[in-house]
């Protein structure tokens, strides 16, 4: 590990003072310090933010908001969170080990790197961490990478399992930063590859986040998050899905469908959830519509295997939650 | 950690009183600090004023070194020394069984991680910002890293002067080219499994006034280490003393030499202690790996299911240098018929060298491998029969009298058929059925991925058969002293020997034997070092046979010194006397005197050896042997598991093992490691797999590979029977690597028998489970 100064900051814009290229915010560290181990990151200043507040789990008319200095095991086992949004509870329930969850933040989880093992091998070319030296997981080992939203330039999933279930619920990022606050759509905060994979969400220089808001939705208590993984104490997903189901009289109100372990960053099944509103659901209409929501997958040669396992999750949920 | 002033070699306090002979359970003398957490591993080595080691290693599969200049890393501020292969003081060479291993890289690498230089500095990450500035130039080179292909294919670059076959070893038995009524075939894989112990590689290697060294260090085999590492420091042995320090884990992974030739070669460079420690990754590449493989097997058999023949082809990857190769193909054509009797067989098997990461010892070596493969032909060929694969093992197993395909006959009980006759017998799980199942009991668990929907139950044996202690004529020894006085008015033993404890429980079982031999209660345990004779490895399930037999021998010695001298205080006969609680006893008179009484102020010290019994080597051409191994162990599982058949996730619901280990030395230490080994097993089944990629490690992390935790684990029922051994102390067979190996393959037999599918490599994950038929889809 490269030497490195330490701050903690003590408010928001003695933070942001701090901020340079250089800096790296430090929440509950078990992305960073990972990462600066293996030399993928560096930086010349850690400025830790656990001192901002940036807490509390609240919810109000508006919806639920979560500090993004919360921890993964005290939202995960927050009795409201689990009432109201199952599906939150349940994806933080599945990430990561007890010790990691109690250490790890909110903020931290929807910001953590892929777990392309080219990303963290410095000795290997890597566009992510090297813009321009090239992508081996292209043709090498990808069985654990995406098949939606990938580009000539990087294949990497997004490993959160929290931002899928958030991004099924519409939910939005607060940030704050030297330039004033803002908030996103998470989905929207996310950004595709394209030919800039080192760039992986809308983050500007300097800016936190300070907090994670999901909208009141009803149909959310029937909500929930299957995850296929390797080995089931804990691990990250090979596939993963989330879901929110309305139905009434065995007809489809609404739907909200959102995968992980597949895409290269959460990824929302909006056709899916199209063809589904409106219809009874059955096996067959949700694997029709699971179907035509997954059409454009495209498979590497070592996750071939993925677009179907993901079909058959997605509607294994569905009728789960249907039923 | 431990505090700055405390001495090097590690402290334990290992004398709490524990009570207990041989067939008990006593608590282990180390076990109160290991559970508090306060027991020292090698990791925790402290001298003052000390240096920190660290090693540069090769970023490349396969290259040729055009230049090194440490120049740069030498200025560093901090830094004592950077040395090379230039500065290796004796010869730079070194192995297990072939010297083929430079200590530190001359001309070229031979796999990504290989040693090329190493700094001494005053702080670990001055060290390791001195390696990032020794400048190396590499022509990089085209790695071979196909087994099959090294062994068939001269068109490949020879990474060896000898080419890169490490070992072919054909074994023939009746009539190579007999036909059957039932032919079963397939291409069995196995991945690369890595031991994952948890306590990295580290020593602390101090200088000594006499231009020797001592080395601290976690092993598996003090003399083999202080052997190769003198060779390359060119020092005589007395000068090269090595001393166990606190050992966390090993299952092979310590068989061969990491960080000890560097570390000494520091310490003598810079005459200043050094310590060296590995970090997790710098582990995955700084030691062997279990061997992935590559067999083909035919089986075929009469309509009734009497075994006719075996055919197999195993290739073996050896990786960069040839560590345990030779051995693994000795085991694993010696053993690749399973406990069968098998009238015809041609076995043939290659340890070859590519560029890969070199793999060498892990429990069950050699054995592992051929078991996936025949104790998946035993189902695939029970099914082609329409038969109980149960009964179908059974009417070929072995007994005692058989003759196996080497040649060598089975001279002590072999109680195969039994082994799986009582697990049959064992009640089942009852099937989860009851809505709403709790998650937890299904596959998947808490991920939520069914509640009962495309689960299917399966069930799978296996029995199997490994080789105890070394094999093809080595002289497999080890050596004890045992010392007796008295200490504060009570007899007090000491027992030395170098025989490493890694987690076994080998102090208990020393204590055990050295209690009931001498009557003693309490019985302390020597540091181990190289001022006692050898002990050999702890590995191939010996240490409790062979150190066993040596640790009662010098007891026996010692006591017949002390029936000398009672003999002629008290006017008895020697042969007259036994040890009972304390007591000298006389067959004629009772009770004749406390031991502490006829010691006085005497000390009685003997040192013994314990040889097992001779055995011989594989013919090359024929593969035969009176006896190539000293002692067979036998063990069989049951896996009942659940099988999420349409998203391709396993849950084990129970994992029950049946086996004979001759005489239970410790009940609870033979099912500890039968637990654990079981364990293992199940990790090799269903998840454990270094990916290697064009000679890089993908996952080299306990994030990225995945083993077992005590979540994944199942209820186990182990059914432990006692045959004894006639030519083994105390009849005991060893117990520590069968159930590793009957474990995988019972496994992956239930979840074939769940879905119906091949499966023809293991670890067995989603892909493999829902692959075939995505493929239908
Ligand atoms: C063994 C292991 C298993 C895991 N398994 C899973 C899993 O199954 N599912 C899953 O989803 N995750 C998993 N993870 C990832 C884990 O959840 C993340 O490491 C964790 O959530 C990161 O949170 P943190 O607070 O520790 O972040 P940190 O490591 O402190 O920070 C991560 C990144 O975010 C930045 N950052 C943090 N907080 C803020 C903020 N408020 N504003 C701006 N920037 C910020 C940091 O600068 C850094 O770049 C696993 C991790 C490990 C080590
Ligand atoms: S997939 Fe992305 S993260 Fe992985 S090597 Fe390619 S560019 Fe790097």
């Amino acid at each position: 590990m490269r030497a490195f100064e330490y701050a903690a900051a003590r408010t928001p814009a003695d933070a942001f003072a701090r901020t340079t290229p250089r800096t790296a915010y430090l929440a509950g560290g078990t992305t960073l310090v990972d990462l600066m181990k293996l030399g993928v990151v560096e930086p010349d200043a850690v400025i830790d933010i656990n001192g901002l507040g940036l807490r509390g789990i609240r919810l109000d008319r508006d919806g639920l908001r979560v500090g993004a200095l919360e921890r993964m095991s005290d939202v995960a086992e927050h009795p409201v969170v689990a009432a109201e949004f199952p599906v939150v509870a349940q994806a933080l329930q599945a990430s990561a080990s007890p010790q990691i969850r109690n250490m790890a933040s909110i903020g931290g989880n929807l910001l953590q790197r892929t777990r392309c093992g080219y990303f963290r091998d410095v000795a290997t070319a890597c566009n992510k961490r090297q813009p321009g030296s090239g992508c081996p997981a292209q043709t090498g080992a990808n069985r654990g990478h995406a098949v939606f939203g990938t580009s000539a330039s990087c294949v990497a999933t997004h490993a959160s399992d929290l931002a899928v279930a958030l991004v099924a619920l519409d939910a939005r990022v607060e940030l704050a930063g030297p330039a004033g606050r803002r908030e996103v759509p998470l989905a929207d905060f996310y950004r595709l590859p394209g030919d800039s994979p080192q760039v992986e969400n809308d983050l500007r220089p300097g800016e936190l986040v300070t907090a994670v808001a999901v909208p009141r939705l009803a149909f959310a208590r029937r909500s929930t998050y299957l995850k296929v993984r390797d080995r089931q104490s804990y691990e990250f997903a090979l596939v993963s899905v989330a879901a929110a189901l309305d139905v009434r009289n065995g007809t489809v109100r609404d739907v909200r469908l959102a995968v992980g372990g597949v895409g290269t960053r959460p990824w929302r099944l909006p056709l899916a959830e199209q063809a589904l509103r409106g219809k009874r659901l059955t096996e067959a209409t949700a694997r029709q519509a699971v179907e035509a929501g997954t059409a454009d997958a495209r498979p590497l040669a070592f996750n071939a295997f993925k677009p179907a396992l993901l079909r058959r999750t997605a509607v294994r949920t569905l009728l789960a939650l249907g039923g | 950690m431990t505090d700055q002033t405390s001495p090097a070699r590690t402290p334990q306090r290992l004398d709490e009183v524990i009570t207990g002979g041989i067939g008990t359970s006593p608590l282990r003398p180390d076990g109160t600090l290991k559970v508090r957490g306060e027991f020292a591993y090698s990791s925790d080595l402290w001298a003052d004023g000390m240096l920190w080691g660290a090693t540069l290693r090769s970023p490349h599969p396969y290259a040729r070194i055009l230049s090194v200049d440490t120049g740069p890393a030498l200025a560093h501020p901090g830094v004592s020394a950077v040395l090379t292969h230039q500065d290796v003081p004796g010869e730079n060479i070194y192995g297990l069984k072939t010297a083929d291993t430079p200590a530190l890289a001359e001309d070229v690498v031979r796999y990504k991680g290989e040693p090329v230089a190493l700094v001494a500095a005053d702080h670990p990450e001055t060290a390791r910002r001195a390696l990032e500035k020794i400048v190396v130039a590499y022509e990089v080179l085209e790695p071979v890293t196909d087994p099959e292909r090294a062994a068939h294919d001269d068109t490949l670059p020879a990474l060896h002067p000898g080419g890169n076959v490490v070992r072919y070893q054909p074994i023939v038995q009746g009539d190579p080219d007999a036909v059957a009524d039932v032919v079963v075939s397939d291409v069995y894989t196995l991945g690369m499994q890595d031991q994952a112990f948890l306590g990295p590689e580290s020593g602390l290697a101090i200088p000594d006034e006499d231009g020797g060294v001592d080395l601290f260090l976690a092993t598996q085999w003090l003399h083999v280490d202080q052997r190769q590492t003198a060779r390359a420091l060119g020092l005589p042995l007395e000068k090269v003393r090595f001393t166990m320090s606190g050992v966390g884990g090993a299952f092979g992974g310590r068989e061969d030499l990491s960080m000890q030739i560097h570390c000494c070669m520091l310490a003598l460079h810079t005459g200043r202690p050094v310590k060296m420690v590995y970090g997790r990754e710098e582990s995955f590449y700084g030691h062997v790996h279990r061997h992935p493989a590559k067999m083909y097997y035919e089986h075929g058999a009469t309509k009734d299911g009497k075994l006719v023949y075996i055919k197999a082809r195993m290739y073996f990857d050896g990786g960069a240098y040839a560590s345990k190769t030779p051995v693994v193909v000795s085991n694993a054509t010696s053993l690749g018929t399973g406990p069968y009797e098998v009238p015809n067989v041609r076995i043939e098997g290659w340890g070859l060298y590519t560029n890969n990461p070199p793999c060498g010892a892990m429990r069950g070596l050699g054995a592992v491998q051929p078991a996936y493969a025949y104790e998946s032909q035993m189902d695939k060929l029970a099914k082609a029969l329409d038969m109980d694969p149960v009964l179908l093992r059974q009417i070929n197993a072995v007994s005692e009298g058989s003759t196996l395909h080497t040649g060598q006959v089975l001279d002590s009980p072999a109680p195969v058929a039994e082994l799986l006759e009582r697990l049959k017998r064992l009640p089942m799980p009852l099937e989860n059925r009851t809505a709403p199942a709790d998650v937890r009991d299904l596959p998947g668990g808490i991920s939520n991925t069914t509640h009962g929907e495309g689960v299917v139950r399966g069930v799978g044996y296996s029995v199997i058969i490994k080789n105890v202690s070394y094999a093809e004529g080595a002289d497999d020894y080890s050596t004890a002293r045992v010392r007796l006085e008295v200490i504060g008015g009570e007899p007090v033993a000491m027992v030395h020997t170098a025989a490493a404890e890694v987690g076994q429980g080998l102090v208990t079982v020393q204590q055990q034997i050295a209690r009931t031999e001498l009557a003693v209660e309490r019985v302390n345990i020597h540091p181990n070092d190289t001022n006692v004779g050898d002990a050999g490895s702890s590995s191939a399930s010996r240490q409790t046979y062979v150190t066993g037999g040596a640790v009662k021998n010098a007891c026996e010695a010692v006591r017949d010194v002390l029936f000398a001298k009672a003999a002629r205080r008290f006017g008895e006969r020697p042969a007259d006397l036994s040890l009972v609680g304390g007591k000298v006893v006389s067959s004629t008179t009772g009770v004749i005197a406390d031991i502490a009484d006829v010691l006085g102020d005497d000390v009685i010290e003997e040192t013994r050896e314990y040889h097992h019994l001779r055995t011989y080597e594989l013919d090359p051409v024929t593969g035969q042997s009176p006896r190539v191994h000293v002692q067979h162990a036998y063990s069989a599982h049951r896996a009942v598991v659940d099988v999420d058949t349409e998203l391709g996730l396993v849950k084990v619901v129970r994992l029950d093992c049946a086996q004979d280990v001759g005489k239970a030395v410790n009940p609870d230490a033979v099912v500890a490691q039968i637990q654990g080994g079981s364990t293992q097993g199940l990790g090799l089944a269903v998840m454990e797999e270094i990916q290697v990629e064009g000679g890089h490690i993908r996952n080299p992390s306990f994030t990225d590979y995945l083993i077992p935790t005590i979540m994944d684990t199942p209820p186990m029922t182990i059914d432990v029977i006692e045959r004894a051994d006639p030519n083994s102390p105390y009849g005991v067979r060893g117990v520590g690597e069968p159930p590793t190996i009957s474990a995988t393959p019972a496994i992956v037999n239930a979840i074939r028998n769940a879905t119906g599918l091949d499966l023809t490599h293991t670890p067995v994950g989603p892909e493999h489970i829902c692959g075939p038929a995505f493929a239908r889809a």
